[in-house]
């Protein structure tokens, strides 16, 4: 009795099983091919299974194998599962022979994947001492988070013709083949660097120094963003490294150190400098800048920005973006071009920076016009109660028109 | 279905319920209040719920055995690990030293309660159960309490000395010492003395001190000590080479940082030098950021005692009038260690260069350069 009401149970049971799974057959399609798809994106700048340089590529060797090995295991037990829970499902049949303990079996199962483990742990272990290897570095950067952008200052180097520190943020410019060593800390709070092509995630801890390698094989831009959440803008704090073959990188340090040059008088640049000097110089820093009696000026960014640091401007021209490499400082067709060049002519493209063709006027002005609306920030002068007025980001200082007229026409020959 | 109890137990869980749902529309809600009336709530309907499942406890009549009629003895330990739960709700939302009063009274009736627990347990005798609780705890207990008492007394006593006058803390020490050694010798000459007149005198003794260690508080510390400590000149830096009476007491001369330190400075065979992470050499210079407190350490491995000081350029504090901009360690012996924490916003660029100096010790320096 009791067995023949199960058996005509098991019959509707069968018959769900099948609309459920074809139900499920287009999801599950679905899904796979997003994921196949999403795997062959063309315009992926941030995979992370494309190292550019030695670090990276260390990482790599690590992760693809232990990838695959994870990968059959995980295969191996879906399928071993799948076909079980299958296999054995309830039709009704009596409870099978309970076994209990088969030590022979357990010490197998808990043997082999230790082995695994161990392995695994030897590689791991000496990548993860080899990337922290400092006795061979060519080049150190000092690199400085803060909500939410990063700044880069190179200290003299007479090796590479860096006779005065260089001060710079967003794009962060190194040699091909030179092992640069990145010091690390934050003014604010943790934020992380990570520049997927070229090495792993390593933290910007305030307080503490914290080491992290790049190395380049090709010149090229390599995109990377801040992997620790720090706040509002966290999405909207994303770096770039530049890297340029020997002969450009000198270029592009020659640049840098070149002295400032004060726009001519009766020009439409003339007065975007005064401009700058009534509205902007209290956060940013422009290096030789003089006030009209002749003293130099020196921004007070730990006066009004809560993290103590604005992006020194001097020469804003030479990056080709801005606000933490969240927007273009050049036209989409221009960063096509630098971005799709060959890597012989990249350097050149690269080192031209930014003229008033390939300026993205919409982007720059938008951003002197109200700076929070491009990104989020607490910038609100009513609400900075928890700061004690500073802002954290830049506040929209109400420009007119014609002052961003002219500070545009000024910061165009910020070169 | 709902005894008796559970229906008291339902009242008080929807009274909650109602209070918290009128705090939050009506009263001007607060976090600590929130998390008060909401905890209230799910205690209760806790309480409620065990109250329902168990049926108030109630079992019918004959399913009883004999091995259950013995009652566990009254205990506080429940009652404490309650309080302390609140006290570490209420903490999380106040500040950290009531979470943390929460989580000692919660291990300690974890503790006690447990052991108590276990020695009801031991045997059918409650005064040989009693025993063996005592033998386990007591060896605990007492050095703890006697710590307590001793903190106590000590800081209550403190309290009133920081108060008084000098003078009067000499004579009040030596009256107490007296008063002390005499009650001392009277119990111990006449020890058929009743114990509740010795305990009733260690009281009042303790409720006068730790009043006037309480009356004190709020009297306030004599006035050359809150002079003192308004000048702060504990840690009022002084950056000379001769030692100084305050700022060089209690010097640290260790530090347990192995990495993350911006630079280190060494003083050797007379020379100053700066080693810097990834960087080969020594260097005379070191590059720090703008606007970011800065952590170097500086080693002494001269024989002597040195600072390390450091001038990061003036600061106008009127029209005209500017002031130097110094740090410095305190004096450390030769082999010793000790951070100095650099925050320089203005950048090296005019005016002369910064610089990290040994007081006493000429012609060596290391720039620091702020880009
Ligand atoms: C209260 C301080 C403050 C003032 C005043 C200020 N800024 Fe900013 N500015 C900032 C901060 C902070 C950032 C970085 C924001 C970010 O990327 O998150 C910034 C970013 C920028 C950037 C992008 C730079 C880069 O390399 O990423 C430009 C360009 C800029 N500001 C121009 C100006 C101009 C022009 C003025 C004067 C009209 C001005 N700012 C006034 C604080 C300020
Ligand atoms: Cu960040």
């Amino acid at each position: 009795m009791n067995h023949i009401e199960s058996t005509s149970d098991a019959v509707p049971q069968v018959h769900m099983l099948g609309r459920v799974m074809r139900r499920l057959k287009p999801m599950v399609l679905g899904a796979a091919g997003t994921v196949f798809l999403a795997s062959c994106a063309s315009n992926a700048p941030q995979d992370t299974w494309v190292p550019k340089g030695p670090n990276a590529q260390k990482i790599d060797s690590l992760q693809k194998p232990v990838f695959a090995v994870a990968g059959i295991i995980g295969v191996i037990v879906a399928v071993v599962v799948t076909y079980s829970v299958i296999k054995f499902r309830d039709r009704g049949q009596p409870i099978p022979k309970q076994s209990h303990g088969n030590p022979a079996l357990e010490i197998t199962l808990t043997i082999i994947p230790a082995l695994i483990l161990a392995v695994v742990g030897v590689f791991t272990f000496r990548t993860v001492f080899d990337l922290n290897k400092t006795s061979d570095t060519q080049m150190i950067i000092n690199v400085t988070g803060q909500q939410w952008w990063w700044e880069y200052d190179y200290p003299a180097n007479n090796e590479y013709g860096i006779t005065q520190p260089i001060i710079t943020s967003g794009q962060l410019v190194i040699p091909v083949g030179t092992k640069v060593m990145l010091r690390q800390t934050s003014r604010d709070v943790i934020h992380s660097y990570w520049i997927p092509a070229l090495n792993g995630k390593r933290d910007a801890v305030p307080g503490r120094i914290t080491i992290n390698r790049l190395e380049a094989d090709e010149p090229g831009i390599y995109a990377g963003q801040c992997t620790e959440f720090c706040g509002l803008s966290h999405a909207n704090m994303r770096m770039e490294a530049v890297a340029l073959s020997k002969e450009d990188f000198a270029k592009w340090v020659s640049n840098q150190l070149k002295t400032y040059a004060a726009p001519a008088e009766n020009t439409l640049a003339k007065e975007g400098e005064t401009v700058f000097l009534n509205q902007c110089t209290r956060c940013h820093q422009v290096n030789g800048l003089t006030r009209a009696d002749g003293t130099p000026v020196i921004a007070a960014p730990d006066e009004n920005v809560w993290s103590g640091a604005a992006p020194n401007l001097s020469h804003l021209m030479s990056r080709n973006t801005f606000a933490g490499a969240m927007f273009n400082l050049v036209t989409p067709e221009c960063r096509t071009d630098v971005w799709k060049s060959e890597s012989l002519t990249f350097g050149a493209k690269y080192l031209a920076g930014v003229d008033e063709p390939c300026l993205n006027q919409t982007d720059l002005r938008g951003w002197l016009r109200n700076a929070p609306a491009m990104k989020p920030m607490y910038a609100n002068p009513a609400l900075l109660a928890a700061t004690g007025g500073k802002y954290r980001g830049m506040p929209n200082l109400g420009l007119s028109e014609s002052d961003i007229e002219k500070l545009v026409a000024y910061l165009l020959t910020l070169k | 279905m709902f005894t008796p109890g559970s229906k008291y137990l339902i009242a008080i869980t929807g009274l909650s319920a109602v209070s918290f749902a009128l705090y939050m529309l009506l009263v001007h809600p607060s976090a600590l209040g929130a998390v008060a009336l909401i905890g209230l709530v799910a205690a209760t309907s806790l309480i409620t719920g065990v109250a329902l499942f168990t049926r108030d406890g109630h079992t019918p009549e004959g399913q009883t055995s004999a091995a259950t009629v013995d009652t566990p003895t009254p205990s506080m330990w429940p009652l404490i690990a309650a309080a302390g739960l609140s006290l570490v709700l209420v903490g999380t939302v106040t500040t950290p030293i009531v979470f943390i009063l929460g989580i000692v009274a919660i291990l300690a009736a974890l503790v006690e309660w447990t052991v108590q627990a276990w020695s009801e347990s031991a045997s059918g005798d409650r005064s040989y159960n009693e025993g063996i609780r005592e033998r386990i705890l007591n060896p605990v207990e007492y050095p703890i309490l006697a710590a307590v008492g001793i903190a106590v007394i000590i800081f209550s006593f403190s309290r009133v000395m920081l108060a008084i006058s000098k003078d009067a803390g000499a004579i009040i020490f030596i009256v107490a010492a007296a008063v002390i050694s005499l009650v001392g010798l009277l119990i111990s000459v006449r020890p058929q003395l009743k114990k509740s007149i010795v305990s009733a005198i260690a009281v009042v003794a303790a409720i006068g001190l730790v009043g006037a260690g309480i009356a004190s508080m709020g009297f306030g510390m004599r006035e050359d000590l809150v002079v003192a400590a308004e000048e702060d000149h504990y840690s009022h830096q002084e950056c000379g080479a001769e030692k100084s009476d305050h700022f060089d007491k209690g010097v640290s001369e260790t530090i347990s940082a192995t990495s993350g330190a911006d630079a280190t400075i060494e003083l050797l065979d007379g020379k100053l030098t700066a080693q810097v992470q990834g960087i080969e050499g020594l260097q005379d210079s070191i590059t720090v950021r703008r606007s970011n407190p800065s952590n170097i350490i500086f080693r002494n491995k001269d024989a002597g005692e040195f600072r390390l000081k450091a001038y990061l350029g003036k600061k106008q504090i009127a029209d005209g009038v500017s002031e130097d901009l110094i740090t410095c360690t305190q004096l450390i012996s030769e082999g010793a260690e000790q951070w100095l924490t650099l925050t320089i916003n203005k950048p090296s660029v005019s005016g002369e260069p910064y610089t990290l100096s040994i007081p006493g010790l000429e012609g060596q320096s290391i720039v620091v350069v702020v880009p």
